[in-house]
């Protein structure tokens, strides 16, 4: 545990060269929270009206909490880079050291995006205020709880981006694949909650990835309860041990296959 | 004992490939076409502790297919490979704790870090105690004369900088094997002289097993008591330095400039490499002839100067490259 820990801290110090880096996302951030606030506002006729049980308010709180995970992430860079890694051959580096390239690949990119969480969550609750006026009603544990559960979020995206990443070693280019996840978690899970779909998507919905990653940390932010947290908590734990062992299972079978180009 | 045991191994890749032109792209993903490159051929080695051994061949010999088998990158075909009793396709992880691994083309450091700061970083993967680590990088930069630049990002380190610290890295957990994929590619040669003389001080101060691979003669010859030479993924030579000197070192080169034009013909034993009328170049078959004979052949009245030299060792390993593809 304490190597990954050191590979983790490594990233952040690594990621500390180009901290400037991360405030220029903020303006792409900002954009897409402007677009996205003048959108709520044409569809609430009144800020107070409820539709499908949230408020003006409390959809754009949704909105950044979601954007802000996706933000934070980066996904594309992550994706690219187990493929980079492949395709150049720098991955005999990391396969030949006596860790789990899964678990340096969680490790670097938790540490490679601590910065971005940090500074970005601050950016968000700045700019949330800015729009809204006001914080949903949290207490300090609640608030606590939804940090918690957003990096749980955060951590389960890796996973499923490296496990994306790994298919490189038998397709060489895994963007495809990774296009089809981010739009799928861009189009129903970003920009409205789940309750906005039809019934019968909102039964599919619960049970995907959507629930773990991105509607679960940011329900919890807009209306917070303790059964939902319980509920989103162990269905991340099960996600997390899930991902990790399809990670494990796509690199084991993998790595047999791996032709390192230029010998 | 032997440290290294390399029985019967072969590997063999599966190439795409692609006809020339849009129509042929197109085809290589309607209905792609490969073909099986085989790049290790039935290969079998042995190594004892504390040897320096250079393991070369030409280009897609099969030399970096062989050490990333060896250090458990890539999975062989058939037959086994034995480091201290560990296998790498099973023993990955025991294994990496016993090897360091120098890929010259590769970069292990991370670059937004100092060099001072990849050392703790390879010295807490190899789960060093804090305080060793210190002692290590302290030695290291003594030996290795880090001092100049241990504490500057690595983007900003000359390539022979930064070599020196890939080896630093791949040496903080005193491997007992240390593979060398060619480590000097692209340095000037006063850092290559450098780099050697570390990886002859490293030999006989830790006792480390070396195993390179280097296009770099000298670095062979500096460096090693014993080649092994592969070409199209089988070895065709496993010898000492001194035995393949002494048997393919059986040619003399006398370079003679000449006070008049003289007419010389291939002779047996001789053969005329370059005539430009005063300057002649002849190679000499020691095990036919004699140097005397060929200077009888010049006149000896009327060079004005002789040089007599031993054919390069680079011409010989390439000889030997030729003759047995």
């Amino acid at each position: 545990m304490k190597k990954y820990l050191f590979i983790a801290k490594s990233q952040i110090m690594s990621n500390m060269q180009y901290i400037t880096n991360i405030f220029g996302g903020f303006i792409g951030f900002t954009l897409i929270l402007i677009i996205l606030f003048n959108l709520y506002q044409y569809l609430y006729s009144d800020p107070n009206e409820l539709i499908n049980g949230y408020s003006m308010h409390q959809m754009i709180w949704y909105v950044i909490i979601t954007e802000l995970l996706w933000s934070i992430l980066g996904g594309s860079k992550m994706s690219k880079k187990i493929a980079n890694d492949v395709k150049s051959g720098n991955i005999t580096y990391n396969i030949n050291k006596p860790y789990s390239y899964v678990g340096y690949c969680l490790a670097s990119n938790i540490g490679d995006l601590f910065l971005k969480f940090i500074f970005y969550t601050i950016f968000g609750m700045v700019l949330g205020i800015f729009f809204v006026g006001h914080f949903p009603n949290l207490n300090i544990i609640s608030a606590l709880i939804v940090i918690v559960i957003s990096f749980l979020a955060l951590v389960i995206s890796i996973l499923f981006i490296t496990s994306i990443g790994l298919v490189s070693f038998f397709i060489e280019d895994a963007s495809p694949l990774y296009w089809l996840y981010s739009k799928f978690i861009l189009v129903l899970g970003t920009i409205f909650p789940i309750e906005f779909f039809p019934v019968f998507m909102q039964k599919i919905l619960i049970f995907s990835p959507i629930y773990v990653v991105s509607y679960g940390p940011a329900r919890l932010f807009v209306n917070f309860n303790y059964v939902d947290a319980i509920n989103i908590f162990c269905a991340q734990v099960i996600y997390i041990f899930a991902c990790y062992a399809l990670c494990s299972f796509i690199y084991g079978k993998g790595v047999k296959r791996i032709n390192v180009n230029g010998g | 004992m032997a440290i290294i045991e390399v029985k019967k191994l072969s590997k063999t890749f599966k190439v795409k490939l692609k006809e020339k032109g849009l129509i042929g792209s197109l085809k290589a993903i309607i209905k792609p076409k490969y073909k099986k490159v085989e790049a290790v051929k039935n290969i079998s080695f042995e190594i004892e502790k504390g040897e320096v051994v250079a393991f070369i061949g030409p280009n897609g010999a099969g030399k970096s297919t062989t050490i990333k088998m060896m250090t458990s990158i890539l999975y062989p075909d058939k037959g086994s490979i034995n480091i201290m009793g560990l296998d790498p396709t099973k023993d990955r992880k025991k294994l990496a704790y016993q090897i360091g691994t120098v890929f010259g083309q590769k970069e292990q450091l991370w670059t937004h870090l100092t060099p001072y700061d990849n050392f703790k970083f390879f010295g807490a993967i190899y789960d060093i105690n804090p305080s060793v680590i210190e002692k290590k990088i302290d030695e290291f930069r003594e030996l290795f004369e880090l001092d100049e630049f241990i504490n500057t990002p690595v983007r900003n380190l000359s390539l022979g900088q930064r070599i020196r610290c890939e080896i630093v890295a791949s040496l903080i957990h005193e491997p007992k094997i240390l593979f060398l994929d060619e480590p000097t590619i692209g340095l000037d040669p006063v850092v290559k002289e450098n780099i050697r003389t570390l990886i002859k001080r490293m030999n006989k101060e830790y006792k480390t097993t070396i195993f390179l691979t280097s296009h770099d003669v000298s670095d062979i010859e500096k460096l090693c008591k014993r080649v092994i030479i592969i070409n199209n993924g089988q070895v065709v030579l496993d010898d000492s330095m001194e035995n393949l000197k002494y048997h393919y070192l059986n040619k003399k080169l006398v370079d003679a400039k000449m006070k008049e034009k003289i007419n010389l013909d291939d002779e047996e034993g001789i053969t005329i490499l370059k005539d430009k009328g005063y300057n002649l170049k002849l190679e000499v078959d020691i095990t036919k002839r004699s140097v005397a004979d060929a200077i009888k052949l010049l006149d000896p009245d009327k060079i004005i100067d002789i040089n007599i030299s031993n054919v390069p060792l680079e011409d010989i390993i390439s000889n030997i490259y030729k003759n047995k593809e």
